[in-house]
Order: structure tokens, then C-alpha cells, then sequence
């Protein structure tokens, strides 16, 4: 069953609970043949820099580094909300690889075949 | 969890060439692992998943709706599945 599917995720340690979710979502999605998509916007751009979910290890999942490394292994996407990244001063030289900056364009491409997304 | 007992394959079935035991693993990460462990299955092998996670229940009979891969019997926390052909 091919398909798209998205999870915005804007959240990061303000709420470790569902940055997490966000990522064992992405996951279930990944695992059942969806193109996934994982848009880190508004707080959520922090955890595409290197180091930053390191330390976050909600109880009851998974380390948040291990969703998103199993993830992006397995071939997920992640794109990071340009203006949400630059307003907070964070460095595009300490990005995760396989993250991508992009601006609304590319999440309105993504989404314009009527692809669902979630929010987190 | 290697050190658990495994559930004997139903006679019915063929019995399976690879089984994992997820233990308490659930949800995304689940699914996940699976996936990754379906790529390196040969078509139409079967694989006998066992998943303590109360979510499998109604988890393993949707992913394998969506993958194409069939489950032959489920007993929970145990699984068959064969791989598409």
C-alpha cells in the first residue's frame, strides 16, 4: 500500500513527551511502507542539531536518539523549518546529516498530493 | 526474552524459517524493527513474531494490511506471518 504520510512535530525538550511521540509515530509509519516525512518546526527545529536529543529518553519509549537514527537509516526524511531555525540562532554546521532546511514550500509540495499529517 | 519459551507453530501451518522475540517492544519501534527484519526474509518465508505490547493486537493485523504480508494466525503475543510473494 504505497502512500505519504507526515508528522510536524514542535516540540522538543518544552515537552520530551511528544517530541518522542512524534518520532515512534514516524516510525510506525516508516515500518508500514509510507514515504514518511517528519517537518521539525517552532521548537521542534532544535532536535535536528547534532547532539541536542542526546539526553531525552521519555519513560516507557525508546532514547529520542535512537527513534530518529532508526529513522532516518531507514530511509525518513526530515526537514527542518527554515525561519523556526533561524530565529534561534541555531547553526545549519551542527545539523544532523540527513536533515534538510527548507522553507513552507517544500512541506506544501510533500502534502499537495493530499497526503495526511499529524501533528506533535 | 531469548531465554523464553517459544510457542509451538499451530500444525496447520508451515513453520517458520526466522522468529523474533520482540518482548515489550511496541508501537513505531515495532513496526519498525519488523520492516527491517521483513527486508532480509525471502518471498513467501514465514516469520513467527512474538510481541507482548497490547497495541500488537490490533497493530500486526493492520501493517500487515498495508505491506501486503499475510497473517496466517495470531495468538497473542504470538504471530505468523508470511512474506509476500
Amino acid at each position: 500500500m504505497p502512500g505519504k504520510f507526515c508528522v510536524n512535530l514542535t516540540r522538543s525538550k518544552d515537552d520530551c513527551d511528544r517530541a518522542t511521540v512524534g518520532f515512534v509515530v514516524a516510525n510506525a509509519a516508516l515500518g508500514s511502507d509510507k514515504d514518511t516525512l517528519v517537518f521539525l518546526s517552532t521548537e521542534g527545529v532544535r532536535l535536528a542539531e547534532h547532539g541536542y536529543a542526546d539526553d531525552i529518553h521519555e519513560a516507557g519509549f525508546a532514547p529520542l536518539k535512537e527513534l530518529m537514527t532508526n529513522f532516518l537509516a531507514a530511509g525518513g526524511k526530515i526537514y527542518v523549518c527554515s525561519p523556526c531555525f533561524k530565529k534561534r540562532g541555531l547553526s545549519e554546521t551542527n545539523l544532523i546529516p540527513g536533515t534538510t532546511i527548507v522553507g513552507g514550500a517544500k512541506l506544501v509540495e510533500f502534502l499537495s498530493d493530499g497526503a495526511p499529517c499529524v501533528s506533535f | 526474552m531469548s531465554n523464553r519459551t517459544r510457542m509451538q507453530t499451530p500444525n496447520s501451518l508451515s513453520a517458520p524459517q526466522v522468529y523474533w522475540d520482540a518482548g515489550e517492544m511496541g508501537c513505531g519501534e515495532l513496526i519498525l524493527q519488523l520492516k527491517v527484519r521483513f527486508q532480509n526474509l525471502g518471498p513467501s518465508e514465514v516469520f513467527q513474531l512474538r510481541a507482548d505490547d497490547g497495541g500488537a493486537i490490533e497493530d500486526i493485523p493492520a501493517w500487515c494490511g498495508m505491506t501486503g504480508n499475510t497473517l496466517l494466525h495470531q495468538q497473542h503475543p504470538n504471530y505468523w506471518i508470511q512474506k509476500k510473494g
